[in-house]
């Protein structure tokens, strides 16, 4: 009886809050059949907007990956003073907001008044209002996600299959790519879903440092916000409809090419 | 000499784990690290593979000074106690592994994997992966891949702790005659005294980070050089002051021998093939003996019947002034 109750609610809540709302979404989008998104892909800006999401999620993926995987042997292969602190530090942008994260950014990074931005604008490298500013902060949002996926299983798989691999002769490079990485992939596959929907997503942040520059710097995000706000809510039901499909269909493909006993290891 | 480790030192922290040690192992032969855990001896081991650094102190293996050249250039084939088999590669590759790493040739490599998969009796199961393989039949997969890369020397670490009691027994059996084939020098760690009186050539008692004894199963056994190793080896009683083996004690429902004890038996408990009996002495001793079933049938020994005790023919005695005799 108690199991019925419990499940009863769980489905009562998540419908409230997660299904239904997704559902409207989708709903009102196809409101007038088709036409609302033939209009979104015969925008240039939006088209723009959806290509400087793409590039920036992507490439905040593959730093966020690489740095990851590094991040996560260095924390659980090594042992350092202040691993701690570095350990929390990573934790960090999962607790800050982003429009934080963004302002710090622009501290730091801005063209007129930050501290270093002045110089690298010098160089003729311009951050914020830039790609590589949106970039930044996308990284700096999603980075926890690839570490916290792949540290438990680093944890799990212990040492001794790399110290095996080592007193058969093979070097830490070698030992990296046919031990460890293979060992771990799932979790970084899984890292790499969640911090590329987390990218995706990515709203606060950016906004404070892409200037929203319609055509230039303005992300897929941004132009939700800005269809909304022009009253053009079927515009911005569509673009939030895209986003959406985008992650639902990287937890789909996870979910088919994961192995079958659910092993990550 | 196949190795040599001198002066070796090494904490962890405030913690001792090895405390001037040196053992040489003679080639070819089947050497044990024994003693209880925590004691160094796993310790020493990993040093000698170079998965471990010593703080003090230098390995030569095979006449190469080694002390600091790093695991994969010592060419040593190390086994783990809990099997480290390469999960996501089949059993075929994972005994592979070492070769492509050296970059043989394909027919080469197919032709060694082959070879050592009949030799640890797992050619069947090539294409399986680790983890639909037994525990003993993994702990073999990982011989044949230390073996396959035709290691200087072979070194195990507690390589059957982990397995139940009857496969240990069959394993131990089997690595002992497989030795006896490829003549492999190897070092094995055991807290297991039986194991190591079973399978070694010789053997190492490590002791809370130093070597007590170093010597054949037979002189340890017979020679103890002290309470120590005596006590590890094997159970220890005392008679008259002096420790001896319980299996040591003579028996009689009369004073035949001179110099005999005389005690009652206390207790006497059957455990298969063997009698336990608890004498307790006039003096107030406590001495435990061991007989066979047999022995103890033919003497008619029974609960609280009047017995002599004295140590057997060929006894190993330890008396208060720690020395060990024959008698």
């Amino acid at each position: 009886m108690a199991k019925y109750l419990l499940r009863t609610f769980v489905i009562v809540y998540l419908f409230l809050l997660v299904a239904w709302p997704v559902a409207l979404v989708v709903t009102n989008t196809f409101d007038d059949g088709l036409t609302s998104l033939r209009s979104l892909f015969e925008d240039g800006d939006v088209m723009a907007a959806l290509r400087l999401t793409l590039i920036a999620a992507t490439t905040a993926v593959v730093i966020n990956t690489v740095f990851g995987v590094g991040m996560s042997l260095l924390l659980v292969r090594y042992e350092f003073p202040g691993k701690r602190a570095l350990s929390a530090l990573v934790d960090l942008p999962l607790s800050v907001s982003p429009i934080v994260v963004g302002l710090s950014l622009v501290l730091v990074y801005g063209g007129r008044d930050g501290w270093f931005g002045p110089t690298l604008e010098s160089w003729g490298f311009q951050v914020i209002f830039a790609t590589p500013g949106i970039i930044m902060a996308t990284a700096f949002v999603a980075l926890p996600l690839v570490i916290r996926e792949v540290v438990p299983v680093l944890h799990e798989i212990g040492i001794e299959q790399e110290q095996a691999a080592q007193s058969l002769g093979a070097s830490a490079r070698q030992t990296f790519f046919r031990i460890t990485l293979p060992a771990i992939r799932w979790a970084v596959v899984y890292g790499v879903v969640l911090s590329l929907a987390r990218s995706l997503g990515e709203f606060g942040a950016v906004k404070v440092v892409s200037g929203n520059v319609l055509g230039q710097t303005r992300t897929a995000t941004l132009v939700v916000e800005e269809k909304y706000l022009n009253f053009d809510q079927q515009g911005a039901y569509a673009m939030a409809f895209l986003l959406a499909m985008v992650s639902v269909a990287c937890i789909v493909i996870v979910a088919i090419i994961r192995p079958k006993e659910g092993a990550r290891t | 000499m196949s190795i040599e480790v001198t002066g070796v030192n090494k904490r962890f922290g405030d913690f001792v784990a090895l405390q001037d040690v040196n053992v040489t192992v003679p080639s070819g032969h089947l050497t044990a690290l024994l003693g209880p855990s925590g004691g160094g001896k796993s310790t020493l081991l990993r040093i000698i593979a170079g998965l471990e650094s010593a703080d003090t102190g230098t390995i030569r293996i095979q006449d190469v000074e080694s002390t600091s050249l790093p695991p994969q250039k010592r060419n040593v084939g190390f086994v783990f106690q809990h099997y480290a088999a390469f999960k996501h590669m089949s059993v075929a590759k994972n005994v592979a592994f070492g070769l492509e790493i050296r970059k043989r040739p394909k027919d080469e490599i197919a032709a060694r994997v082959d070879e050592m998969l009949r030799l640890v009796h797992l050619s069947q199961f090539a294409d399986r992966l680790p983890s639909q393989l037994s525990g003993g039949q993994r702990q073999r997969m990982a011989l044949a891949r230390a073996l396959a890369i035709e290691p200087g020397v072979l070194l195990l670490d507690e390589p059957f702790g982990a397995l139940d009691a009857k496969v240990r027994r069959e394993l131990r059996e089997w690595l002992r005659r497989l030795h006896d084939e490829v003549h492999v020098t190897t070092v094995f760690v055991t807290h297991d005294q039986e194991e190591a009186l079973e399978v070694a050539d010789e053997i190492v008692v490590i002791n809370e980070g130093r070597v007590e004894q170093i010597g054949s199963p037979d002189q340890l056994y017979d020679e103890p050089a002290n309470d120590f190793v005596m006590g590890f080896l094997g159970e220890v009683t005392t008679l008259g002051g002096a420790a001896i083996r319980p299996h040591d004690v003579e028996v009689s429902l009369s004073p035949e021998v001179p110099g005999a004890v005389e005690g009652t038996v206390a207790r006497m408990l059957r455990i298969g093939f063997e009698v336990r009996l608890s004498v307790l002495t006039d003096d107030g001793e406590d001495v435990s003996v061991q007989l066979t079933r047999t022995h103890a049938r033919s003497l008619g020994v029974q609960d609280g019947a009047t017995v002599w005790l004295s140590p057997a023919v060929g006894a190993t005695v330890r008396t208060p002034a720690q020395t060990t005799a024959l008698v």
